[in-house]
């Protein structure tokens, strides 16, 4: 438990900018690399979740040609891990992970990305994990698997999971255009039915499923690299139950965008009940905004990064001022100032010389005015090694989010979050549906009150670049020293307000 | 320019290669693959590097296609004992020969390895892996039959060539573009008649190679050759030409058929999505060669005179942009027309007068109807890998007016633009196709 400071709305340090973290690089014993040339130029995923049972997140890191390693949890108030052996996610060809409950028993599984067969592997508890692919009924493909979403559709007693592919990686002479296909998988009673491949497929980096609308029902977003497929575009998919899945089109609003893409997060920045989205790729960095929010709101989006200061389209350290590479995007308030900061992890695709060679990470911390500020350096995470995947989540369990960046051919780095010279409070919320397929409450909507202001985050699997968390919604508050939560549960029921404890995790049951 | 030599009927032209005019003068070997299958080979791929390669907006795509076609032609040419471009493209003096007997496929293999690789030596990991491999793949067929001192003899001397061409070309004032071409600073014109940045891309806040065009011309003479006249004067008088101008923008994109909204996404040709407007025409010139089963002289003719006309096109336009330096619609519609009007295509990042995609496809169109005659019917299969259908048309004037005519369409040209442009185009092409080579 913190203890709380009076608030100091007109403190010289609010007057300068946001109050800048200190993180502090902090391995706890964590030696890793993601490792490997041409197919593994994309991936590099980290899953931060509970397997242990401590309420501390372990950590999964994806190894490409290396085996790929779980790390138990052991931090006190430093950062301590030490690597499970044994764990059954010992696997070569990882590009990424994903955690979730498929099997809704209380025990966290994971959805494994590899260059061949993906494989779901099912939580047995104490860091152990099976193979539970064939005894899902899971059905993979070989392919160079990049990304993956998954959600609970109504009426569903199993996940909808969604897999995305690159490029066909038997095509040396001409692999553009060779774009392999992403597949939906559904399913009932315990087992998946065989895919349903989501055509046109255009090499996606990152999927998320995302009720961008309100309307209840996910869409799945698809973030394609422009680098490969042919008539691409990024691409929205309605997914409604027993329906085939069907392109968000012009008619609809569906505006059309091609990028590099390679991450995607989301969170509502400007209070409006809808989620802006960041879209990694690079030179430039989207943030995008409803154009027109409200009921009947259409996919038509207006880019507003260079508004709001996101662009994050060159190294703000160093002597290159050649273009940069974006990779995994995180929303997460660091400062715990109730604002929603904004990491980049940033790395050159592979000796690319037209792009910066030693790009740093990107941290913009988010002003009232929702506008964002460089960072990374004076946090201390404006590493310029080839970083890729990365997760942003409370290691240490005081409150600070810290941090984990998996970079390409270099050493993982860990850092922890000192916090700020400024006194700061915060929310965690786990919400739950105990006895239900979606125990943890996949596409939720959880909000928190603190005076006149609500925040509000969509509880998500899926996005960033190959890389997931099954973790407790975390707040800042601020100065502020009482809040009230709730969850908008993924059937639409709304709960309650109730009083949280500040600087403690709670748990919101429906 | 020489119209006996270049302005060939199609008849008499496809009669000229089928009875072997072309046959190698030196070569001492037969591979297992031709020369013309080398080239198409490694065209086909550059076309893909073009677009997949971050430095290759169009001006850059077209000096590319420059270098590579004078590479392709004085190889061919030395094997062939044909009039090399040296003396005739500023400042190109002759390449290296060889006094040994040599195999033209090989020394193309050498050539365009060695330029390929050198001009995309930035290409991404994809592109450097294909790179490899066409390489190896191709350089297995050109070996196969070949005695082994032979096929190195000719390999050394296809680099050599190349090697010359690109010192040559090291010195035109375009061989280093970073920033992806946006410059780092840069003093934007004071004015409301005067460009500025359309697009929410932060790099793009600054102008498109403002410098491209000072570099050294490939066949174009004389001291700023084929320059334009101002275009009509900027005003804000609902009665004046300029708002005319813009009014037809704005409600030609407000009133597009599907016709036309096909035609701009035809001619689109966006960097980094297709081969760019420089690459279009290329893919024309290889289409038809196919198509027509040109032979090893002919395919380096059209591919030095294409490629030396979409470079010289951009930077004789380059140099008028930043001359007149004019805002481009989309900045004089939202001001004075309609605040939330948006054209169907991008609006590109550097000054609209005049539009660079109209004086590339004239001087484009100018040498293919030199070369192939002005009623030439064609059907252009570009942009189908990306979903779009093929177009046919009567003749390359007629493509490259419809190009031109896309922009309009695009909402991202003034008329003006468009015509001169067009004018700019012929004038540019005329020294390409006065070269002389067969």
């Amino acid at each position: 438990m913190r203890y709380l400071l009076p608030l100091l709305l007109a403190s010289p340090a609010l007057a300068e900018g946001p109050a800048v973290p200190n993180f502090v690089a902090e391995p706890g014993g964590i030696a890793h690399e993601f490792t490997g040339e041409w197919e593994f130029m994309v991936g590099g995923g980290v899953a931060a979740f509970d397997c242990s049972g401590d309420d501390l997140p372990d950590i999964f890191l994806s190894g490409g040609t290396a085996p790929s390693a779980l790390y138990r949890n052991l931090s006190g108030a430093a950062l301590s891990f030490a690597k499970a052996e044994d764990s059954g996610l010992e696997m070569d060809m990882v590009s990424g992970a994903y955690p979730l409950d498929i099997d809704a028993d209380g025990i966290t599984d994971l959805a494994v990305l590899r260059v061949g067969e993906s494989r779901l592997m099912r939580g047995l508890g104490d860091c152990k994990f099976e193979d539970a692919s064939a005894t899902w009924g899971f059905q993979p493909h070989d392919l160079w698997t990049t990304a993956f979403a998954a959600t609970w559709e109504k009426g569903a007693d199993w996940p909808t999971l969604a897999f995305g592919s690159y490029i066909d990686r038997t095509e040396d002479l001409f692999p553009w255009g060779s774009c392999t296909e992403n597949l939906l998988y559904r399913g009932r009673k315990g087992q998946f039915d065989a895919p349903l491949p989501l055509k046109p497929s255009f090499c996606p980096l990152s999927m998320l499923f995302t009720d961008w609308n309100r309307s209840g029902t996910p869409a799945l977003r698809v973030s394609n690299d422009r680098e490969y497929y042919k008539g691409g575009q990024e691409q929205m998919w309605h997914v409604a139950p027993a329906e085939p899945p069907r392109l968000y089109t012009p008619d609809e609003g569906w505006a059309r965008l091609r990028i590099w893409g390679m991450g995607i997060a989301s969170n509502d920045l400007n209070g409006d009940g809808f989620p802006e989205y960041v879209l990694t790729s690079m030179a430039d960095t989207k943030l995008q905004t409803l154009a027109e929010p409200g009921p009947e709101t259409k996919p038509r989006y207006a880019d507003v990064a260079l508004a709001k200061g996101a662009t994050a389209h060159r190294p703000y350290i160093g002597e290159e001022l050649k273009p940069s590479t974006g990779w995994h995007a995180q929303f997460a308030d660091v400062n715990n100032d109730g604002y929603a900061d904004l990491f980049l992890a940033k790395g050159n695709v592979s000796e690319m010389p037209d792009f910066a060679m030693k790009d740093p990470n990107n941290l913009l911390l988010q002003r009232p005015d929702g506008t964002f500020e460089e960072a990374g350096d004076r946090a201390g995470v404006a590493s310029t090694l080839t970083g890729r995947g990365a997760a942003l989540a409370d290691l240490n369990g005081d409150g600070w989010l810290d941090l984990v960046v998996v970079n390409r051919n270099g050493p993982t780095e860990v850092w922890r979050n000192g916090g700020t010279d400024t006194a700061a409070n915060w929310v965690a919320l786990v919400p739950l549906m105990e006895g239900q397929p979606n125990r943890n409450a996949a596409n939720a909507w959880v909000e928190l009150r603190a005076g006149d202001r609500v925040q509000r985050q969509e509880v998500l699997i899926g996005g960033g670049h190959a890389s997931g968390m099954l973790v407790p919604v975390h707040f800042g508050l601020g100065g502020a020293d009482a809040a009230e939560a709730r969850v908008i549960w993924p059937d639409g029921t709304e709960g309650a307000w109730v009083p949280v404890e500040v600087n403690e995790t709670t748990g919101l049951a429906k | 320019m020489e119209p006996l030599s270049l302005t060939l009927p199609r008849r008499k032209f496809l009669l000229l290669t089928a009875a072997g005019l072309a046959l190698p003068l030196r070569a001492a070997a037969a591979t297992a693959i031709s020369p013309e299958a080398v080239i198409s080979s490694w065209y086909r791929l550059v076309l893909e590097l073009v677009r997949h390669t971050a430095t290759y907006s169009p001006p850059v795509a077209s000096r590319a296609f420059g270098y590579l076609g004078v590479t392709t032609w004085e190889t061919v040419a030395q094997c062939n004992g044909l009039q090399s471009l040296a003396g005739q493209l500023n400042d190109l003096t002759p390449p290296p020969v060889s006094d040994q007997p040599l195999d033209t496929a090989a020394v193309l293999h050498g050539a365009l390895t060695a330029a390929v690789g050198k001009l995309f030596e930035n290409t991404g990991p994809t592109g450097q892996r294909a790179l490899q491999a066409m390489v190896e793949k191709l350089g297995a067929k050109v070996a196969d039959g070949l005695d082994p001192a032979l096929a190195k003899a000719s390999l050394d001397q296809g680099a050599a060539i190349a090697g010359h061409i690109l010192a040559w070309a090291a010195t035109d004032g375009g061989a280093v573009v970073e920033n992806m071409g946006f410059p780092q600073t840069y003093a934007l014109t004071e004015g409301p008649a005067h460009w500025v940045p359309t697009s929410p891309i932060r790099m793009q806040q600054l102008p498109l190679l403002p410098d491209w065009g000072k570099n050294r011309p490939f066949a174009m003479k004389g001291d700023l050759p084929c320059g334009l006249p101002p275009p009509p004067d900027y005003s804000e008088d609902p009665a004046s030409s300029f708002y005319s101008e813009a009014k037809e923008v704005y409600d030609t994109g407000k009133s597009l058929t599907d016709e036309q909204k096909a035609i701009a996404r035809f001619w689109s040709d966006d960097p980094m999505l297709s081969p760019t407007p420089p690459g279009h025409w290329i893919s024309i010139f290889l289409q038809i060669a196919e198509r027509d089963g040109l032979m090893a002289p002919q395919l380096a003719d059209g591919l030095a005179r294409v490629g030396i006309a979409v470079a010289d096109g951009f930077i004789a336009c380059w140099r008028v942009k930043f001359e007149y330096d004019l805002l481009r619609p989309v900045t004089y519609i939202r001001r004075f027309i309609d605040p939330k009007w948006d054209p169907l295509l991008i609006t590109p990042p550097f000054p609209e007068y005049p539009s660079g995609h109209s004086t590339q496809s004239a001087a484009a169109a100018a040498v293919l109807t030199a070369i192939f005659g002005p009623d030439f019917a064609f059907e252009d299969a570009t942009p189908v890998a990306d979903g779009l259908p093929a177009r046919s048309f009567p003749s390359f004037d007629a493509a490259a007016e419809e190009a031109a005519l896309s922009r309009l369409y695009g909402g991202i040209h003034y008329r003006a633009a468009i015509d001169r442009g067009l004018e700019q185009g012929a004038c540019v092409g005329a020294f390409a196709a006065g070269l002389k080579t067969l």
